[in-house]
């Protein structure tokens, strides 16, 4: 590539600047301080590492035991900044009593019995001071007795944070006494260290394990903002919200109840009540199919449509002879109506969600069709050639799709009558429906084209190609345009109305790799190893000097800024 | 571990009996015992005998008893399975507790029902709102089910 290419480029990208609606405000938006959600993979093998780091600075600044330590990260659910922001305000015995920590300090000297011996309260047995124990509360068991306590709660799941066996104590015991009274059991002692440590991703509000099936053992940190869509190593990506698959611009609630309707027939059973009526005889289900009321079923019996009662078969248009039901029931009619509207409804959305995924699947099928041949050309050739452009349209189309599937899926609870009810007016709602449907319109017909371009792409791949190229590349930022504006469409106008409501979707994580004002990769995490690793990741395909910031790169798989969309309005800082 | 220490409460038990309360093995069994509570003085339970069934787990003390009314009890944290709604036979068990103040404790539940943890919302809100009914309720049924 030359740099007059470059330029030429350039100009596509700000010229397209022009597109969309909230182009003018953009700016404005940008600088509201917001959150951005910025997240780390963490591997098997390093959760212990970066636990131990957490443990390390509260040991250092609170000059306690690794255990107490712990005790207290579990009750914080290991945001060390709450913990200190605690430990700022008040003072340390009182934040110790919050997390149910009882240091050596605070111990009440307890002597039952003579010196030499003591009684346990629990086996009621005399034992000798040596082999008891207590865990910094002042209860004195003996070891016997603990041992099989601790045990007993290790089994139950309780490692974390376990009980003294005081009544109503509840103070968490020593871990490193625990140890060494279950250092008898192997297997539990692998159990509590693995509780201990897997506490770590588990109490944490900060991080989840990655829902792989089967699972790959690593989890996701994320900082600042949790309603994001980080990308596994494993190539999962999913919300890091409610742990399901990525599925924005819909919201967590939207898409549970999506999934709910897809798998149970709710759907199926209103099609049966709109459609058709049991037999009085058989009991099956008949469907009319036109004609008069007068219906039969294939076990030849015949009923009345109205009514559904057994008749005889002889009849006219007007009424079967015999029988009258002939008053109009207005109230059933109306709830056939509906039930009709629904699944029709249903019907549209669910056909469109479904195209567009097996499209997105589509896609990433001739991505790796298409990559293999680019890696065999470029292998061939001795002339570094750029095919990027290629790449990352395909990359695009592949997350452009999803985006639109979801987006049917967002539109179906937005504009359907039942979630938002109570705050949005039926005339505000169809306002809203046409600025949607609009972007998603555009949206769609953009993705559509550049899909077409990308099918011609591998066929000219090595001829002459610069017109294609221009023009993959124009649709492509196009497409990552349109599909920020509609990310800002939803956030800030359509969820960000809501009063009541709450709405939140995970910022647009787009590919947003040909904007020149965001090329540069973004997340450099030297405390973590797992981040050495993406940084490895980002796989310079073109041979492009890194001066060239606008097309030199991917930024990162996870499309880790997603800086379009970090724009939105947060109504709560729930995120401590 | 778990049978001698059921032998050592039986032990204290007969040793040192509770007023209002007795508890022996029900059978040869050593792991199931009976119980039984006299009804509080100064509580609407007062004269009846309310018996319990106690099953201790193979674990126990490290886990706690089952403890169940074989009587029927009008109480809004009692049940009409006779499961009793009492925090130191679920959460807050410690090893260190004995039967005999589990049933110390299941006297003062008794005599002070615990109605913001009710195991029947529907006493507990007549117990809230029209004290004497649930009096004259408990009483009744203490004549009914816990006497003679």
């Amino acid at each position: 590539m030359d740099a007059s290419d470059n330029d030429d480029f350039s100009n596509d990208v700000q010229s397209d600047d022009d597109l969309g609606y909230y182009t003018e405000s953009e700016e404005g938006k940008q600088d509201q301080g917001v959150s951005e959600a910025i997240w780390y993979v963490i591997d098997a093998n390093e959760i212990s590492a970066v636990q131990e780091k957490a443990l390390q600075d509260v040991m250092g600044i609170m000059g306690c035991s690794r255990s107490i330590a712990r005790t207290l990260l579990m009750h914080f659910r290991w945001s060390t900044e709450t913990l200190f922001g605690v430990l700022a305000e008040r003072d340390k015995d009182e934040l110790y009593k919050l997390a149910s920590v009882t240091s050596r300090s605070t111990e009440i000297p307890s002597c039952s019995g003579s010196q030499a011996e003591v009684a346990c309260g629990c086996c009621f047995c005399d034992v000798p001071r040596e082999e008891t124990s207590d865990m910094g509360c002042g209860h004195v068991f003996c070891n016997d007795c603990w041992s099989q306590h601790c045990k007993v709660q290790i089994k139950d799941g309780r490692s974390r944070k376990l009980p003294c066996m005081g009544v109503k104590c509840g103070a968490a015991c020593d871990e490193e006494t625990v140890r060494q009274l279950i250092s008898d059991d192997q297997e539990i002692l692998a159990r509590f260290d693995r509780s201990l440590l897997e506490s770590y991703v588990e109490d944490n509000a900060m991080v989840r394990w990655c829902p792989s099936v089967p699972h790959c053992g690593r989890a996701i940190r994320v900082e600042g903002e949790v309603h994001c869509e980080p990308e596994c190593s494993c190539g999962l990506r999913f919300c890091f919200a409610c742990g399901e698959e990525a599925h924005s611009p819909c919201t967590c609630e939207m898409w549970k109840q999506w999934k709910e309707k897809c798998h149970d027939d709710s759907e199926t059973k209103n099609w049966m009540t709109a459609n058709t009526k049991p037999c009085p005889k058989c009991g099956k289900p008949v469907e009319k199919n036109g004609g008069c009321n007068l219906v039969m079923c294939t076990c030849r019996q015949a009923f009345c449509w109205l009514c559904g009662a057994a008749t005889g078969t002889s009849h006219t248009w007007t009424e079967i002879s015999g029988h009258s039901c002939g008053r109009y029931k207005d109230e059933a009619d109306r709830r056939i109506d509906e039930a009709q509207r629904n699944v029709k409804r249903y019907m549209h959305y669910y056909t469109r969600w479904e195209a567009h995924m097996k499209s997105s699947k589509a896609e990433a099928e001739t991505r790796t069709s298409t990559q293999e041949k680019i890696a065999a050309l470029e292998d061939n050739t001795s002339l570094l050639k750029d095919y990027s452009w290629l790449s990352q349209a395909q990359e695009q189309l592949f997350h452009a799709r999803r985006v639109l599937g979801y987006s049917y899926v967002y539109a179906f609870y937005m504009f359907g009558n039942a979630m938002f009810r109570e705050e949005i007016t039926p005339d505000q709602n169809a306002i809203n429906q046409n600025l949607f449907e609009d972007q998603q319109q555009q949206l769609e017909a953009e993705v559509e084209r550049l899909s077409g371009l990308v099918e011609m792409g591998p066929e000219r791949i090595g001829k002459v190609e610069d017109q294609l190229r221009l023009q993959v590349i124009n649709s492509t930022i196009n497409i990552n345009k349109r599909l920020v504006n509609l990310y800002e469409l939803i956030e800030n106008d359509l969820l960000g109305s809501l009063q009541f409501s709450v709405g939140y979707i995970a910022p647009y994580g787009g590919k947003s790799t040909l904007r020149p004002d965001r090329a540069t990769p973004t997340l450099t995490t030297p405390a973590l190893p797992a981040s050495k690793a993406q940084d490895e990741d980002l796989v310079d395909l073109t041979g492009l000097p890194s001066s060239e910031p606008a097309l030199g790169r991917f930024q990162g798989r996870e499309g880790l800024r997603s800086g379009d969309a970090a724009k939105r309005p947060r109504r709560s800082g729930s995120l401590d | 571990m778990a049978s001698k220490r059921i032998q050592k409460e039986l032990q204290d038990l007969q040793r040192d009996p509770p007023t209002s309360c007795s508890a022996g093995p029900a059978g040869d069994d050593l792991f199931h015992w009976q119980a039984t509570i006299m009804g509080p003085g100064d509580s609407p339970y007062s004269g009846g005998v309310f018996f319990v069934m106690i099953h201790f787990p193979p674990d126990y003390p490290f886990k706690p008893p089952k403890v169940q009314f074989q009587t029927k009890v009008y109480h809004p944290n009692v049940n009409s399975q006779g499961s009793i709604c009492l925090d130191i036979l679920k959460e807050q068990w410690s090893p260190a507790l004995t039967i005999s103040k589990v049933l110390l404790s299941i006297c003062s539940l008794l005599t002070d029902p615990n109605p913001d943890d009710p195991l029947v919302p529907e006493i507990a809100h007549i117990y809230k709102t029209d004290r004497q009914r649930y009096e004259e309720t408990a009483r009744e049924w203490t004549r009914k089910y816990a006497m003679g």
